[in-house]
């Protein structure tokens, strides 16, 4: 187990968080490699379905920011 | 740095993102020859061994090239400057090199298009073969006649064999013969054919080139009778035709000239047992070409100076010896050459059964007749136009020889090519002069010539052994060996840089590249104007002059400039940081500030210059970026890191970076041996001198105004500071002394880019107030594309990886990504770019999407925040529906973050653009909608800034609301004395109060505040609160100016006594003018109090400054006073910094402590004692005070509510947070909201005033549209599953969606598309399922959460 590596589905909002994301890059933070982000226009456009789908696809976790 | 090609690209994302082709003034060797022939052209091709290019530059203007190759006296090598490093180069020997290789006949005859004019030329020689290659050229029918019965004039019968083979000249003269020239042999002027006969038998033209070929005489008595004298001209041709074939005896020459030279070797080649020629000068005076000399001379001709022939002896008709006398050299005569003079009594006889006089040609021009109508000069030369070369008869044209008198081929040639482009002119009716008067282009801006460039050897050719020379006519001269000949080449030093051997027009297949365009110079337009902004920046101060520090010496000295190259991933290394002298990574650098700047005593820059202390700390940070490992020292005097969030950077360089920080002044700089390291010494802080060695230093050089802005300011009569920048008000901070004239940038004082931007918009509006009758009248509509309907198509994706320089392509492997891509679905293209942003990638995208029909882009690069517009802009010139469209951030959520983990970061890259391609291909198009604008704005805040930006908006016409939520205008200023250029502040304030009173356009709303705001930019709805009162106010664009105040210090027992102040208490002082002030004795001003401080980390810009002058006013009532400012480090940017100079002057003493050793306040005995530890001496001092000034920070007016209301984001220290720090200092990510003033962060008035105009200028620019489009990515419902349960219609906050109350749909709810702002809440909160998102769809995102 000691491999392992979550996959984590993320969904920011275009707003603040996709912003806090591009500035975390801009700043050179490092954080580890396992999120894989969708961008939507506000968490307002967030959906239980998008979790599901997510779990059901293979995610290990699911992070929603905005 | 680098090697840049004089055809180059200035930078990946420069715009235009065209090639430019650099060229200095043009290349001495070509100014310098006779001909005009490009010698740095032909020499480069040479050098790239390009040789039949060489041949095609060389025959632009001289059609023989083998001949001129062998024969030229080379002007050319004399201009060289390559001299200047060792000698010229070889120039002449390298064109008959480059005739050697290929044969004329093999380069490609242009098509002419033949005419039927006819051109007669007389004479076969240089000149005349040179005007009928171009004639020909010209598609004319030429003939030359020639009275000889071979070609080439005196080529062929005055330049012996040895030295010019018959059969080179021969196959040269068949390259001119082969456009259709036809020679009449054996036809003789004056006895075949006259000049007027021709003219009258159909020649449209005539061309006179005959040459000289007639002896001068020497002026001794029987001369022309006895045997055995023969005319040095005379005697060549005889030689070179075959008549002579063997000469007997002891042969003597006269004269100095190419001609004696000459005449002897061909003496001695037809048997002469002794060969002498007398010349009456010396050496250094003698004409014939220094080769030749040196041949006679080996060749054992005996050449004596200092003699002249007086008598000639002979015995029965017959020459037996020449009596001589000697010469010495007198008074220069008019040559300038010394004149000789003969020494009397030295005659002596020379033995000589032949004696060859040579001593000069004249023209012959004993066949012109009357009927022919030209004439010749006072010397007997043709008399032309010295522009087009027509003699007095219209249309007969002389050059060459007959023109000069005897002079060089090249002259001639020249003279040919010129009198060919008349004669074309002349049959076509053109004006001959037209563009051909000589210009005066002045010669002296060449390429620098490096300091450090090897001597090398001038190329020699060989020569045949003596014996073969001595017996025959075979050429003397080898030739160059390839090798040699293109070393030789590649000694130019390109002095015009480019070398317009014109490779580049043949290449360009856009024809971008002409002739034309290669001649383009500078031209003059006049273009009528009502306002001007200079914006002509500054230059980069030269360090050469500051001979300590061995800039010029040292190759590992750069400046910060070229080391901002080396960082930059399209620098000369590619982003890899090495230092010049061995490509060597640096692991110790250290940068020296204030070089050129803050300096009297190496050069004249008093002033600081802003931005270096800022530049310094972000090269050093991302130096080590590049290598963790790196140890980076910055040696200092004060640390100005005074902008917005710099104070910051600065503590994190020091603390996270380990960036090392030294406070010293360094002063010299020593080479290690051969290492290319470098060893410095200094004093540190403790007086301890310290020797160091580095790798690499950088310069961190000053700005300066350049010479040629200095000179456009005088012919503007601007004044200018003592700084040599553009003098401004504080109230007007971007006009000049002159109306109508504005200024922005560094040429108003140093200044980073955020304050630059913000004068540049501020400009802006200053020159628009004036112009607001004009606008609109010059505007031009751009060509809209149609957009194509991909309605029906199966996706068709184009994928563009952005290697972002170095930035992505540094960390994720981009060809993995590229092989990836190319296998997903529907994609039919991939590809990637160095820069995708750059303008040459959006123009070949847009040509890309059209060859391959994509309807489909994704572009992964850096963020869509602020790229998506550029990139949906290409897909909208590509005829695509921008919406078609998705970007991946692979940069900001990949290559930056995962730095440490390539492979981690590749593989999400891979994951990203998988999840997009597949979102992408369900898509669709999307429309956008048209709303009006409200040509109304509001400005919040009521100080100076504020009043500053609804004066500017109001003036160019825009009604303004101006809201104040105190009982007057003017904010902070009324609490403000003067400015620091000595401005009265009260003064200014009630002027600008007056004006913004009188300003039809401006309500003010005084006591009053906003306390709702609702709509959306171009049409907000605020509600105005006046006590009980409310008003809403509609308008289009809102500007926060709400300002800032001191703060209020808890430390340094200020409240405990009066004598203990704040800044602006004290200017309270000044203003009330304060009796106490003159008998301060002792006065002492605390920095940074509450600045700089871990709980609020920045410096709050104006208090160094402001104490500085409050100190000089302290001192100027009373100059006895002793006054001690103690400080962190002093941060008078700019030109400010001569106050400080002068605060210094006037006996201010600064005593500088630490953080973490802060002063002491104590009250004692109703007296204020300070206690600080003097950084020199390292002990306490105290001081009782009589008035103590803390110089408090600057903190914002903070108000949660506005930001909320208006949706704008504060910093932790609760400024507004602007939409770009460098680019958007002025305006907020939020559509249609602007900022300025101390909301933004502390400044002083004159940034404010310019901010609040820079503010007013952004908003305009979105008033003056009139309309805006709408967000195409909004809800939209289906209202046949619409329930109509109203649900949507409470949840949005911007009130788009409603119920439709009639028809056919009555009861469902639809969304209005102004106000839709595309969050998506009515989507997740519609029971029906009846509303979709338009661009974030829910297949969409399933699509991308199936493939995460």
């Amino acid at each position: 187990m000691s491999d392992w590596e979550p996959k984590i589905i993320t969904f920011l909002c275009n707003w603040c968080s996709y912003g806090a994301a591009d500035l975390a890059g801009v700043s050179r933070m490092q954080y580890p490699a396992n999120i894989r982000v969708v961008r939507i226009p506000c968490t307002g456009r967030m959906s239980p379905k998008f979790v599901l789908a997510s779990f059901m696809n293979g995610a290990d976790g699911v992070w929603i920011s905005g | 740095m680098g090697h840049r090609n004089a055809v180059y690209r200035p930078y990946a994302q420069a715009v235009p993102g065209a090639y430019s082709v650099s060229k200095k003034d043009k290349s001495p060797c070509t100014t310098a020859c006779p001909g005009s022939v490009n010698a740095h052209g032909y020499v480069s091709m040479i050098g790239e061994g390009k040789y039949k290019e060489a041949l095609e530059v060389i025959t632009r203007t001289l059609p023989m090239p083998g001949v001129l190759g062998r024969i030229c006296p080379h002007p050319c090598e004399d201009a060289c400057r390559r001299s200047e490093v060792d000698s010229a180069i070889s120039i002449c020997t390298l064109k008959r090199f480059a005739a050697d290789q290929v044969e004329l006949s093999e380069l490609e005859i242009p098509e002419i298009e033949q005419r039927k004019e006819k051109v007669a030329i007389i004479g076969a020689g240089p000149a005349g073969l040179t005007a009928a290659y171009f004639l020909a050229l010209e598609g004319f029918q030429v003939t030359i006649f020639e009275a000889l019965p071979v070609g080439g004039g005196m080529l062929r019968v005055g330049i012996p064999d040895y030295r010019l083979p018959p059969s080179i000249l021969e196959k040269e003269i068949e390259f001119i013969t082969r456009l259709g020239v036809e020679i009449k042999y054996n036809t003789r002027v004056g006895k075949d054919i006259t000049i007027d006969g021709l003219l009258n038998d159909g020649y449209e033209s005539v061309f006179i080139g005959v040459g000289c070929h007639k002896d001068m005489k020497l002026g001794l008595e029987g001369e022309e009778d006895v045997e055995g004298v023969i005319p040095g001209v005379k005697f060549l041709r005889d030689a070179a035709l075959g008549e002579t074939k063997e000469i007997k005896g002891n042969v003597a020459i006269v004269g100095g000239g190419d001609v004696a030279i000459d005449a002897a070797r061909t003496a001695l080649r037809m048997g002469a047992d002794k060969v002498s020629i007398l010349y009456r000068r010396t050496e250094a005076e003698m004409p014939a070409r220094d080769e030749e000399i040196e041949d006679a001379f080996e060749e054992d001709v005996d050449i004596q100076f200092l003699r002249a022939p007086v008598e000639l002896l002979q015995e029965n008709g017959k020459l037996t010896g020449v009596k001589c006398i000697r010469m010495e050299l007198g008074e220069p005569d008019d040559s300038g050459r010394r004149r000789p003079v003969p020494v009397e009594g030295s005659e002596f006889v020379v033995d000589a059964d032949i004696l060859i006089p040579a001593i000069g040609q004249k023209t012959d021009a004993s066949f012109l007749q009357e009927a022919d109508g030209v004439e010749l000069n006072k010397w007997g030369d043709f008399a032309v136009d010295q522009v087009t070369y027509q003699t007095s008869r219209e249309g007969v044209f002389a050059g060459g020889d007959a023109e000069t008198g005897a002079s060089i081929a090249i002259a001639a040639v020249g003279a040919g090519r010129e009198a060919a482009i008349s004669i074309a002119r002349y049959i076509k009716g053109e004006d001959m002069k037209e563009g051909r008067e000589g210009l005066e282009i002045p010669q002296s801006d060449f390429n620098p010539i490096p300091d450090k460039m090897e001597k090398k050897a001038r190329a020699k050719m060989d020569r045949i052994p003596m014996e073969e020379r001595k017996s025959g006519f075979t050429e003397v001269e080898i030739g160059l060996s390839e090798e040699i000949a293109r070393a030789e080449a590649n000694k130019c030093v390109d002095c015009m840089v480019c070398c317009e051997c014109l490779e580049c027009v043949k290449v360009c297949g856009a024809g971008a590249l002409t002739f034309e365009t290669h001649e383009e110079e500078d031209r003059i337009e006049a273009v009528e104007v009502g306002s001007i902004v200079i914006s002509s920046g500054f230059e980069p101060y030269e360090p050469s002059k500051l001979d300590f520090f061995g800039y010029d010496r040292h190759p590992n000295v750069v400046t910060a400039l070229q080391f901002e190259r080396l960082l930059s991933a399209s620098g000369p290394f590619e982003g890899h940081v090495v230092r010049p002298s061995d490509h060597k990574e640096p692991k110790k650098i250290a940068w020296f500030q204030c070089v050129g700047s803050r300096e009297t005593n190496n050069c004249d820059n008093d002033y600081c210059s802003s931005v270096c202390c800022m530049y310094a700390i972000k090269e050093a940070v991302i130096a080590k970026e590049h290598d963790s490992e790196l140890d980076a020292s910055i040696f200092y005097m004060d640390m100005r890191t005074f902008g917005k969030d710099f104070e910051k950077y600065y503590d994190d360089a020091k603390n996270k970076h380990g960036i090392n920080f030294i406070r010293s002044r360094v002063h010299t700089i020593d080479p290690v041996g051969d290492t290319g390291d470098l060893e410095i010494r200094y004093v540190r802080e403790d007086g301890e001198l310290v020797v160091d060695t580095f790798d690499m230093v950088v310069l961190s050089i000053g700005l300066e105004t350049s010479p040629g802005l200095k000179e456009l300011a005088e012919k503007f009569n601007i004044e200018m500071t003592p700084g040599n920048f553009c003098q401004t008000d504080s109230l007007t901070p971007v006009a000049t002394s002159q109306p109508g004239v504005y200024v922005s940038g560094s040429f108003q004082g140093p200044k980073d880019i955020p304050q630059a931007v913000v004068d540049a918009s501020a400009a802006a509006a200053a020159a628009g107030q004036n112009l607001v009758a004009a606008r609109n009248t010059l505007t031009q509509t751009r060509e809209i594309v149609p957009e194509r309907n991909i309605i029906g198509e199966r996706p068709r994706i184009g994928a563009f990886i952005c290697h972002c320089g170095i930035n992505i392509s540094g960390t994720v492997n981009i060809p993995e990504v590229l092989d990836y891509v190319r296998e997903l679905p529907h994609v039919e293209y991939v590809t990637d770019n160095l820069y995708s942003c750059s303008q040459d990638t959006q123009a070949t995208m847009t040509e890309i999407i059209k060859e391959y029909n994509l309807n489909r882009i994704i572009v992964a690069a850096c963020t869509p925040k602020t790229h998506e517009p550029l990139f949906q802009e290409t897909l909208i010139n590509a005829g695509l529906n921008k919406y078609l469209f998705e970007m991946v951030n692979i940069r900001n959520h990949a290559s930056w973050v995962h730095k440490e983990n390539p492979e981690l970061a590749t593989q999400k890259a891979k994951d990203l653009v998988r999840m997009a391609v597949a979102k992408i291909g369900l898509k669709m198009p999307l429309k956008e909608a048209e709303l009006a604008v409200n040509p109304t704005a509001m400005v919040v805040g009521g100080g100076l800034s504020g009043m500053s930006s609804a004066l500017s908006l109001a003036r160019q016409g825009y009604q303004t609301h101006l809201i104040e939520k105190a009982d007057k205008l003017g904010g902070n200023a009324h609490s403000l004395y003067k400015t620091w250029k000595g401005e009265n502040i009260p003064d200014m304030l009630s002027d600008l109060m007056g004006q913004v009173q009188s300003e039809e356009n401006i309500t003010i709303h005084l006591n009053s505040a906003v306390s709702n705001v609702e709509g959306f930019v171009g049409n907000f709805q605020t509600t105005i609160t006046s006590g009980n009162e409310e008003e809403v106010i509609e308008h289009g664009v809102a500007t926060l100016a709400t300002g800032g105040q001191e703060y209020k210090p808890a430390e340094y027992c200020y409240g405990d006594d009066p004598k203990i102040v704040t800044s602006l208490e004290l200017d309270q002082k000044m203003l009330n003018n304060d009796a106490s002030l003159d008998d301060v004795d002792c006065a002492v001003f605390i920095q940074c109090v509450g600045s700089r401080e871990p709980e609020r980390p920045y410096c709050s810009r104006v208090c160094c400054t402001h104490s500085v002058e409050s100190a000089l006013e302290l001192k100027k009532r009373n100059p006895e006073a002793r006054v001690f400012i103690l400080y962190r480090d002093i941060r008078t940017y700019g030109e400010r910094e001569r106050k400080y100079i002068e605060a210094r002057k006037a006996g201010v003493v600064f005593i500088r402590y630490s953080l973490n050793d802060k002063p002491a306040v104590a009250l004692k005995d109703g007296k204020v004692s300070i206690t600080v530890k003097d950084h020199v001496l390292g002990k306490n001092i105290e001081i009782e005070a009589d008035l103590l000034t803390l110089a408090s920070a600057i903190l914002p007016n903070r108000d949660d509510q506005l930001a909320q209301m208006f949706k704008v984001p504060m910093n932790d220290d609760s400024f507004f947070i602007e939409r770009h720090a460098k680019l958007g200092p002025s305006e907020f990510a939020t559509d249609g909201v602007f900022l300025c003033g101390l909301a933004h962060y502390p400044k002083p008035i004159d940034e404010a005033v310019a901010q609040g105009q820079a503010a007013a200028s952004r908003a305009i620019t979105l008033l003056a549209q009139g309309t805006i489009t709408t967000n195409g990515e909004i809800a939209a419902i289906d209202p046949m599953s619409c329930s109509g349960c109203g649900i949507c219609t409470s949840v949005c906050p911007y009130s788009a969606p409603s119920l439709i109350e009639e028809g056919r749909f009555a009861g469902k709810s639809e969304i209005n598309s102004a106000l839709c702002k595309g969050c998506g809440l009515c989507v997740s909160s519609c029971r029906s399922g009846a509303i979709r998102l338009n661009g974030y769809d829910n297949d969409q995102i399933f699509a991308m959460v199936d493939v995460a």
